[in-house]
């Protein structure tokens, strides 16, 4: 009874889901039509682009690596009940550390110097929403507002250090000096971008998923997210769980910066993570805050993202109909009067 | 602005800067009360931005323009609330969706309509009438600086916290709202429907946020993509730091607009960073936000 209760739920959500992807793919074509002046072409590169070739379809992928990042960042403190609004600066800021750690160390062998990377990454972003949940265990300072506010401040400091000490005057972009060569990660797809990084994201999302639902501190953390208060009674230190989601979620972010950097870009460009902490929210929501429910909706997102870079390359539409076409989906994806509908449906 | 010896240009900017984050703040106010987090009021100063300034060049009237802005804020309020309300989204979710929303079509539209995604200069268009006062009151010390010579949004955005005051805690509506984030089973117990309430309260956000864009893209006369630049969140901070009171949220703003006007003043006279500079105001409201929260911790134990 319980198994068929529980694949009910799964067919009501995936159906739920499919009529949210056809409700804003209909705004999107819609819009579309009223945008473009060669729409059917528009439209064929906006959902059919990212398969073309190669180049877009590893591409495409490869964007989906950091959101699963920070969709497991997120999802990990929204499992604690605690609200980790910083993921913008900690993603930014894990990218700057794992940079300065790559430069301060020009001749390191690439695999030692670039796990040494990453953890600088996870360190410094760990430690940045780490802060929050300490004031919050503390004097129960609002982690959601002081990591917003400390993240917008980071983001800021980090500009500095990119155009300031760690700059490259003779880049165009304003970007750090180049990681040396050999802490690039192993490109897997070639010609596109997509690298071994993918891996990585597949096995954070598996560890995240066997802490979460298969260990102690995970199912403890998971009670003092339900209540509080019952896990204070049932002998968990609650206090702990106030700290500790965040420094994970901070570092999980860091992580999904450092890789982007070592992975993908080789410095850190101004800008290049921008928008990649609150679209891990929304991939998070997507998923309803399961670790292995991320990979597809991070792909999904990513997917959106490809076909309005393939639109805007060959047709006549700019590339922010992305954010358009996911702020619909946005819009619809928790709206339970489509999935009650989807329920009813099934029951008839 | 004025030229007088006496007069403090730190304060006088500073109210000038406070005004978009107490516009939005008052509107997210209403939301908050209703029991709902608002975190579309970025979207809705973005969208106020660029329709106002976009309808008053296209219509040549200032005072229209900033109408249909802000009737065009409150339609993507209206579209936020709906879809949040009536079809039972998470909050939180479509309010990013309507911030991610407000940031694309603008740019779209922009780029359909001015074939460019950079700033779009509308030299056209007047200026906000200003309250000019005779010399003598204007270089009253502090007063002067404070009361006089601002743009005419400024003194509307003052009347519109008192207003707000008076509709929160002296009417039935008030009442029925604060109800509403109380506990809306009380509402509903009474015959009344809270999400009308709720609904209510995301409309007037879209109001008070459209009036926040328009005086930024129409002050500048021009539109620059993400002019809104973080103002609804740090609203949203200056809604909790306020206390939700429009009291709490004028002090909060003032002391958001006091920073800003600081690091303003001090790019040009201090040898730091320039991003150290712009990292001042958040770095201030942390720290506020924490002495705030021992000052509670300490008191609430002490009693």
């Amino acid at each position: 009874m319980n198994e068929r209760r529980k694949f009910g739920e799964v067919l009501t959500g995936l159906t739920g889901l499919t009529l949210t992807l056809l409700l804003s793919f209909c705004l999107v074509i819609g819009l579309i039509f009223i945008l473009s002046r060669t729409p059917l072409r528009t439209i064929y590169f906006f959902f059919v682009g990212a398969f073309t070739n190669r180049y877009y379809l590893g591409n495409m992928l490869n964007v989906a690596v950091p959101l699963v990042f920070t969709g497991l960042g997120i999802s990990i403190a929204f499992k604690a009940s605690v609200f980790n609004l910083g993921g913008e600066g900690q993603i930014y800021a894990g990218g700057l550390a794992a940079t300065a750690v790559c430069l301060a160390m020009p001749a390191a062998n690439g695999f030692l110097g670039g796990l040494s990377a990453l953890a600088g990454a996870a360190v410094l972003s760990g430690a940045i929403a780490g802060v929050s949940g300490f004031f919050r265990m503390k004097w129960n300072t609002d982690e959601m507002i002081s990591s917003f506010l400390l993240s917008s401040a980071v983001v800021l400091a980090a500009n500095y250090f990119i155009t300031g000490p760690l700059g490259d005057p003779k880049n165009n972009l304003l970007a750090t000096l180049a990681v040396g060569p050999q802490y690039g990660l192993a490109r897997i797809f070639p010609p596109s971008k997509l690298n071994i990084s993918a891996f990585f994201a597949m096995a954070a999302a598996l560890m995240v998923f066997f802490f979460m639902y298969k260990s102690r501190a995970g199912y403890e953390m998971r009670m003092c997210g339900l209540n509080r208060e019952f896990s204070r009674y049932g002998g968990i230190n609650v206090s702990k769980y106030l700290v500790l989601p965040m420094i994970m979620s901070g570092a999980l972010h860091g992580l999904g910066g450092g890789l982007m950097v070592l992975g993908t870009y080789g410095a850190t460009i101004e800008g290049y993570s921008f928008g990649m902490g609150w679209n891990g929210i929304a991939v998070a929501l997507i998923a309803k805050n399961n670790p292995l429910g991320l990979i597809p909706a991070a792909f999904l997102f990513a997917y959106l993202d490809a076909g309005a870079k393939a639109a805007m390359l060959n047709s006549d539409v700019t590339f922010e109909i992305a954010a358009i076409a996911q702020s619909f989906i946005f819009y619809f994806v928790t709206a339970q009067a489509l999935y009650g509908f989807a329920r009813k449906r099934r029951r008839a | 602005m004025t030229n007088s010896p006496f007069s403090i240009p730190l304060v006088h900017n500073a109210i000038d800067i406070m005004t978009p984050f107490l516009l939005a703040g008052i509107g997210g106010l209403f939301t908050e009360l209703a029991g709902m987090l608002n975190i579309a009021l970025e979207g809705l100063i973005l969208t106020g931005a660029f329709f106002s300034i976009v309808f008053a060049a296209a219509t040549g009237n200032l005072f229209l323009g900033i109408l249909l802005g802000l009737l065009c804020a409150m339609a993507l309020a209206y579209m936020f609330g709906a879809i949040t309300l009536y079809m039972r989204a998470n909050v939180f979710i479509t309010g990013l969706a309507t911030n991610l929303f407000a940031s694309g079509f603008t740019i779209v539209l922009a780029y359909h309509l001015f074939k460019t995604k950079g700033v779009i200069q509308f030299p056209g268009i007047p200026k906000l009438p200003a309250l000019v006062v005779p010399p003598l009151l204007q270089r009253i010390p502090v007063v002067g600086d404070i009361l006089f010579g601002h743009n005419v949004i400024i003194y509307v955005t003052w009347a519109i916290v008192l207003l707000s005051a008076l509709v929160i805690y002296r009417t039935p509506f008030g009442l029925r709202l604060r109800g509403t984030g109380l506990n809306a089973k009380t509402i509903v117990s009474l015959g009344l429907n809270p999400r009308r309430y709720q609904l209510a309260g995301i409309l007037i956000s879209g109001l008070t946020c459209g009036l926040a864009g328009a005086m930024l893209s129409v002050e500048l006369a021009a539109f620059v993509p993400e002019i809104s630049s973080g103002r609804g969140w740090i609203a949203l901070v200056a809604i909790y730091l306020g206390n939700k009171t429009p009291w709490g949220i004028f002090v909060a703003s003032f002391v958001f607009g006091m920073a800003e006007s600081i690091s303003n003043y001090a790019q040009g006279s201090i040898r730091v960073p320039v991003e150290f500079i712009l990292a001042l105001p958040y770095v201030f409201t942390v720290v506020a936000m924490i002495l705030y929260s021992i000052f509670r911790y300490v008191r609430s134990s002490r009693g």
